[in-house]
């Protein structure tokens, strides 16, 4: 027995999670997070709890980390110089992309600029057709060519991404041989290795990222096994990934990219853990920080899956965690136009400087600023000591709005926490309107620093059933590692008219994804237990030009029952889009299988029953309504199962500060969760 | 609780995502591959009177956001609450500005009293009429483009009238399409009335009415203080499509801007008659109709970026559009292809804001993107049909950057389709698609480049189509010294004995084995490429963008061993013989050609004759008096005596008076 250990590296803070396997003790820290000096916040939350909590480095038997080093390198495009060699023709492939652009009625419009510039694009004599026919092999002396004149230009790794290498890897392999031959120490990124789709640009740029980021991340990956050592940690760390699950570091090195996106993933698994363990069967997401405000759909515990998840100018391709981003978070900064109109973002104050009451040398008024002009936090420190609130920063910041506007300091803070709960409405509006669901069903889980704070406001315009604040919220993603599976997608495309004749690709292609998944888990990750399977279709009507996914039965694949795949595709596109065409041609454009391997999960503990009515720690004044009230302060280490009072009130933890407003009754259920419905009106 | 100015943006928000709502209802179940691939739809809330105030935030055709349904809506005699109206007539209220478009509305009534309609369109894929899918530049009469309702009650009371329906599905060619069409628009139109109940319910019905009217006063004064930051004065811009239909002459909009004191008249007069082609637009004259004026709401967005985009948007701009012209064509002619002519409105448009405003506007995109489509047979021998995806050319130079390659500026909102799903989808074979090397017009900050895609098809009978082409005559302006960009190319087995230019043709019928060339114009050029910065034409030499030759010849810049060669570059540059260039635009030298004879005076020679003549003779005469000229025909006169020599022949060989 040891204590297992769970640390998510966010944009501003590191969160920590450490769960006592004797007895499901956790406890949770955080600290500042280091880009200056990448692992020395791991040094320093793991003294802390060391020093604090008595967790040994020696007693911890299971380590997960994510880091937000992948994105970063993305975002700061500070990711390594790499040359692009595509199908002779198509070296446009970047630059053109899918030709769309973002706020296109601005006639200053552009593209954001190619991850590789053109001069290191170079364009290949070869060619595969849809079929995968081969009319033309990989051409050597082009690709040699090609190779000296990417290093003479500087090239440190080369992406190949050769028309229709999703459906054969030929070409990009031989290729891959002969350049290896000529050079091994300049390393060949296969977009058919990576994620093999159809669509050339998506498969291309999705290659690209990958090969971005794989050195810094590898070298980060280096430097924490080391930390990890020097502290005397015994556990073999397992990295979050991308698409919910851990995996083992030696993968992560060699599949940097499917970690890029493990923090806003690892935050959804955390509340899906959540959410079956408490019973909360439909949910809605909520995640706020400094920087993001991210909208996920939890049923009965299970995330959604996608691809083409934003990563700063980029959509990329791989399985990630479905989340949608309704803004920018606390750090979003409220300005007053020249026509009296208050506005907020799109510009954000990010976690640096962040917003005015950080007293890091924010001074324009943030979201977060407003909710501190409003009384509402504060009350207590924010992230473990970490920052103590500046309330008269804010005011400051906040008046200076006021002062434009002619009206008093609070009735701006009201007016931007308003305004920002309806941009947040709009957006989340759409996500819910998309998936067609209905919010009244629904509860918002809310976590991250800044998601209790705004939950209970967000649900009530969205008339949703309720909010539900975890015990631990500000740390959900160190929590989501701790208790992820061993996960990992496999897909072939297919691309083929579902009619007899086309069971024996389906079903060649299911036993060969079948034997890299059980390799993947049994052999590289050291997994004993019962693997789970998924498998699924993405499939379409012929001349669509989207694709659903739909979950299928190996049975039915493996029994060649066509009619059954068949059947299952319309059920699914009359459940999403209302309707179904039973004479259309179905096309099947992939197939994927996922494979998961469960690791333990912690018993979450039970709270002590409650004794009689919570007392409030303290009465503080708020501004709600229009007026400055008394509001009882709650600690919400205090609250006991059973618990019941009524908004307006304040329940505050080091990790993040939950709001209650008016018309809203909370319930402490056994795990602690704070169950906030609104009462009727 | 009352809205007040500070918190309108609150309003604005749960408005758009009304219309976002709506969008999405309609994306989840419309049937038609415009709706899902290219967007081309609209949902909005209007004001009782009509006025757009909501648009979906990032979904649909950017042409519609200031909308005003009022014409259709008055076209109802009485209302009640459960109707929804339905109507494609281009001729009815002017609404529908193509047959394929069907627009449908629905009152939202609350306590008795409508207090906004929620409206919308789809771009259906055919409604019949004379070709599959109802659109092609030759048409002449608009009874060729498909069955036309006119404004009435589709759904009477929550009950649907089924006798139009059945009228409906038997004139169009996929029933069962239109019909999923239409049933997704109702549902789309339900949410919005849902959703603007809730706004009510969260808001207060007073606060709603009177919010409503707030964000169009709004989006008026904000695009009143755009205007208000641009000189005084009056400015004027033509420019032409190549043919005013298959085979014909050029086809001129012209327009004079006046701005005064933060408002702004676009007057077309002096544009062609309108044509015995599909390329008329019915806007009945309305001075605030959104196709004379997208044009301005992307002039006004780009100058302002927070720009709140309703009706209330265009308020301050009022369009000027002589009967029987282009631009407001009257009834039975066609206008299925009205989107080329209107890409031409938002050029000239470009053209005459770059006079008022030389620093802030960028030269444009060219326009005249062709759309792509290719009817072969598969490989099983059945007839596929395939969009291949847009073919046009970049973005304008602007006043700080370079202009985006292969699409741009005002023809940002489309997606290509990718090349492997092209050809898993039907026998192609793609031999390349990229960017077009020295496409770009040459300036202190170039062009966008143009798009290339060169094909091979196999299946006899193979058809390729290139709707909206355009360009392939008069080249995209440059501005301030800035250069036009190349023109645009369709070409049948380029590089070997059997090639074929193919001119301005929209249509190829194709042999097995035949390869395809199509290659969009280039942008124009901001700036005088003399004064462009060399490190950055020797980056785009290495880029692949400019030809070594054409650095040299456009830009004065001579590399050595891949850098900058300063002394020669000097050399160049300082060499004698080149002349200045004064004038504001660059138009290229074939529209200089054609305008040392078809001049300003000559047009409005011409404009005076054809406005005097009933309706359906214009465009006759228009193409006689071309012809006259072409031949010579009193080329020895004074050019007021020529015209009117040429004008007296053609009335009186028509029998028609000669003084009118």
């Amino acid at each position: 027995m040891g204590w297992r250990v769970g640390v998510d590296v966010g944009g501003s803070f590191t969160d920590f999670a450490a769960l006592d396997e004797a007895d499901g003790r956790l406890v949770t820290l955080k600290v500042f997070s280091r880009p200056d000096a990448p692992g020395a916040e791991i040094e320093q939350g793991l003294g802390l709890l060391a020093s604090q909590h008595g967790v040994a480095p020696q007693d911890v038997a299971y380590f997960t980390h994510g880091t937000t080093v992948g994105i970063n390198t993305v975002i700061q495009r500070s990711g390594v110089r790499l040359a692009l060699f595509t199908t002779a023709g198509f070296e446009d492939v970047l630059e053109m992309a899918r030709l769309k652009m973002q706020r296109y009625h601005n006639l200053y419009a552009r593209r954001p600029e190619p991850l590789i510039p053109r001069d290191r694009v170079f364009g290949i004599e070869e060619r595969i057709r849809a079929d995968g026919s081969v009319p033309m092999p990989v051409c050597r002396d082009s690709l040699l060519a090609a190779q000296r004149a990417a290093r003479a230009a500087g090239a440190e790794g080369i992406v190949l991404a050769f028309l229709h290498g999703w459906r054969s890897d030929v070409n990009e392999r031989a290729a891959e041989a002969i350049l290896l031959e000529a050079d091994p120490a300049l390393p060949v990124f296969r977009a058919s290795g990576i994620w093999p789709i159809i669509r050339e640009y998506e498969r291309t740029i999705t290659a690209c990222i990958s090969g971005y980021v794989q050195p810094r991340v590898a070298h980060y990956l280096d430097r924490f096994e080391a930390t990890l050592a020097r502290l005397g940690v015994p556990a073999a760390p397992r990295i979050t990934r991308s698409n919910g699950g851990v995996m083992g570091v030696r993968q992560a090195k060699a599949e940097c990219v499917q970690m890029v996106l493990s923090g806003t993933a690892s935050g959804v698994i955390g509340a899906g853990f959540i959410a079956r363990e408490c019973g909360f069967p439909k949910l809605l997401t909520l995640d706020i920080g400094g920087t993001s405000a991210d909208l996920a759909v939890l049923t009965d515990g299970e995330a959604q899956y996608g691809t083409g998840e934003v990563i700063g100018d980029f959509q990329i391709h791989i399985p990630s965690v479905s989340v949608t981003s309704i803004g920018q978070g606390g750090g979003s900064i409220a300005s007053v136009d020249d026509f009296g109109v208050l506005q907020v973002g799109p510009r954000s104050a990010g976690s640096s400087p962040g917003p005015a009451c950080y007293g890091k040398g924010g001074t324009e008024p943030t979201i977060t600023d407003a909710v501190a002009v409003l009384g509402l936090i504060g009350h207590s420190e924010l992230g473990y000591s970490a920052v103590r609130l500046d309330v008269a920063a804010a005011r400051a910041a906040v008046g200076r709005l006021a002062t434009k506007l002619g009206t008093g300091t609070e009735e701006t803070a009201a007016s931007i926490l308003d305004l920002s709960i309806s941009a947040m409405y709009a957006d989340a509006s759409g996500l819910i309107s998309r998936f067609g669901l209905d919010a009244r069903e629904y509860s918002l889980l809310a976590f991250g620093g800044a998601g209790p704070m705004l939950a209970c406001f967000l649900a009530r315009e969205l008339n949703m059933a309720g909010v539900v604040v975890p015990p631990t919220p500000g740390v959900l993603s160190a929590l989501g590692g701790l208790v992820a599976d061993l996960r990992s997608d496999f897909i072939r495309t297919i691309y083929a008219t579902l009619q007899l004749g086309a069971e024996a690709p389906l079903q060649e292609a299911l036993a060969a994804m079948r034997r890299d998944a059980t390799t993947w888990l049994v052999d590289e990750q050291g997994f004993a237990g019962t693997p789970v399977l998924t498998l699924s279709a993405e499939m379409r009507y012929r001349g669509q030009s989207f694709e659903v996914d739909t979950p299928l039965d190996p049975a039915w694949v493996e029994a060649g029952d066509i009619d059954a795949l068949r059947a299952a595709f319309d059920a699914e596109h009359e459940r999403l889009y209302g309707h179904a065409d039973a004479e259309e041609a179905v096309q099947v454009v992939t197939l994927r299988l996922v494979i998961a391997g469960e690791t333990p999960k912690p018993q979450l503990r039970r709270i002590a029953e409650a004794t009689g009515q919570p007392a409030p720690q303290a009465t503080v004044q708020a501004f709600l309504e229009g007026a400055w009230q008394p509001v009882p302060l709650y600690a919400r280490d205090a609250l006991r199962a059973g618990h019941t009072f009524l908004g307006p009130a304040i329940v505050a933890q080091p990790d993040s500060t939950t709001c209650i407003p008016a018309g809203f009754a909370v319930a402490v259920d056994g795990f602690g969760n704070l169950i906030i419905t609104p009462q009727a009106r | 609780m009352p809205i007040e100015r500070r918190s309108l943006q609150i309003l604005a928000n749960h408005c758009g995502a009304a219309a976002d709502a709506m969008a999405f209802a309609l994306m989840r179940t419309a049937h038609s591959a415009f709706v899902k691939e290219t967007e081309d739809f609209s949902c909005t809330l209007v004001t009782p009177e009509g006025e757009a105030f909501a648009s979906p935030r990032q979904f649909g055709a950017p042409w519609y956001s200031g909308i005003n349904y009022g014409p259709v809506l008055e076209m109802i005699g009485a209302y009640e609450p459960g109707d929804i109206c339905i109507t494609n007539d281009p001729y009815s209220g002017n609404v529908a500005t193509h047959t394929p478009d069907i627009h449908i509305w629905k009152p939202v009534f609350h306590d008795g009293q409508i207090v906004c309609f929620v409206v919308g369109h789809i771009h259906n894929t055919d409604v019949g009429g004379a070709v599959p899918a109802s659109l092609s530049r030759s048409l002449t009469e608009i009874e060729q483009e498909g069955i036309r309702v006119p404004p009435l009650k589709l759904v009477s009371q929550g009950r649907l009238n089924e006798d139009v329906l059945r009228i409906i599905k038997l004139n169009v060619r996929a029933p069962e399409q239109n019909w999923g069409d239409l049933k997704a628009q109702i549902a789309s139109v339900n949410i919005g009335e849902r959703k603007v109940h809730e706004i009510i319910a969260r808001f207060g019905v007073a606060t709603f009415s009177a919010g409503i009217r707030e964000m169009l006063d709004y989006a008026e004064e904000q695009a009143r203080a755009v205007l208000r930051g641009i000189p005084d004065g009056e400015y004027f811009f033509a420019d032409f499509a190549d043919e005013d239909g298959e085979g014909g002459v050029p086809c001129r909009v012209a327009l004079t801007l006046r701005i005064q004191g933060g408002a702004v008249e676009l007057d077309y007069t002096g544009s062609d008659p309108q044509v015995a082609s599909s390329l008329n637009m019915p806007t009945g004259g309305r001075e605030r109709h959104p196709l004379a004026l997208v044009g301005l709401t992307y002039v006004l967005y780009t100058l302002n970026n927070d720009l709140l985009m309703n009706a209330g948007t265009l308020r301050a701009a009022r369009a000027i559009m002589p009967e029987g012209t282009l631009l407001n064509a009257v009834a039975p002619a066609a206008v299925g292809m009205r989107s080329l002519t209107c890409m031409l409105t938002q050029i000239v448009t470009f053209g005459a804001f770059s006079l008022a405003l030389p620093d802030r506007m960028p030269a444009t995109s060219p326009g005249g993107n062709s759309i792509m489509n290719l009817r072969t047979a598969g490989w099983d021998g059945r007839p596929v049909m395939a969009s291949i995806g847009p073919v046009g050319g970049g973005g304008g130079g602007t006043p700080v950057s370079d202009g985006p390659n292969g699409a741009g500026g005002a023809q940002a909102f489309l997606k290509n389709t990718p090349v492997e799903i092209s050809e898993a989808e039907v026998p192609v074979l793609f031999r390349r698609y990229g960017l077009w090397r020295d496409s770009a017009g040459a300036g202190r900050y170039r062009g966008g480049l143009s798009a290339v895609m060169e094909f091979q098809v196999f299946a006899p009978d193979t058809v390729v189509t290139a709707r909206n082409r355009n360009r392939s005559v008069f080249s995209s302006w440059g501005v301030l010294g800035g250069r036009a960009g190349t023109l645009s190319h369709f070409i049948r087995n380029p590089g070997t004995p059997q090639e074929v230019s193919l001119g301005n043709t929209d249509i190829l019928r194709c042999e097995p084995g035949d390869v395809v060339r199509v290659v969009g114009a280039g942008a124009g050029g901001y700036g005088d490429p003399f004064t462009r910065d060399p490190r950055l034409v020797a980056d785009d030499i290495r880029q692949g963008f400019v030809s070594p030759e054409r650095a040299r010849e456009d830009y004065g810049v001579a590399l050595r061993d891949g850098v900058v060669d300063e002394d020669a570059t000097r050399a160049l540059r300082a060499a004698p013989g080149r002349a200045a260039r004064t004038a504001h635009f660059d138009v290229g030298t074939a529209r200089a050609a054609f305008e040392a004879v078809w001049s300003e005076e000559r047009y409005a020679l011409l404009t005076e004759f054809l406005m005097a003549q009933p309706i359906r003779w214009r465009h006759h005469f228009k193409r006689r008096f071309f012809a006259a000229v072409a031949e010579g025909q009193g080329a020895e006169l004074r050019l007021a005596a020529q015209m009117q020599q040429i004008g007296s022949a053609l009335l009186q060989s028509a029998g028609l008076p000669a003084a009118r």
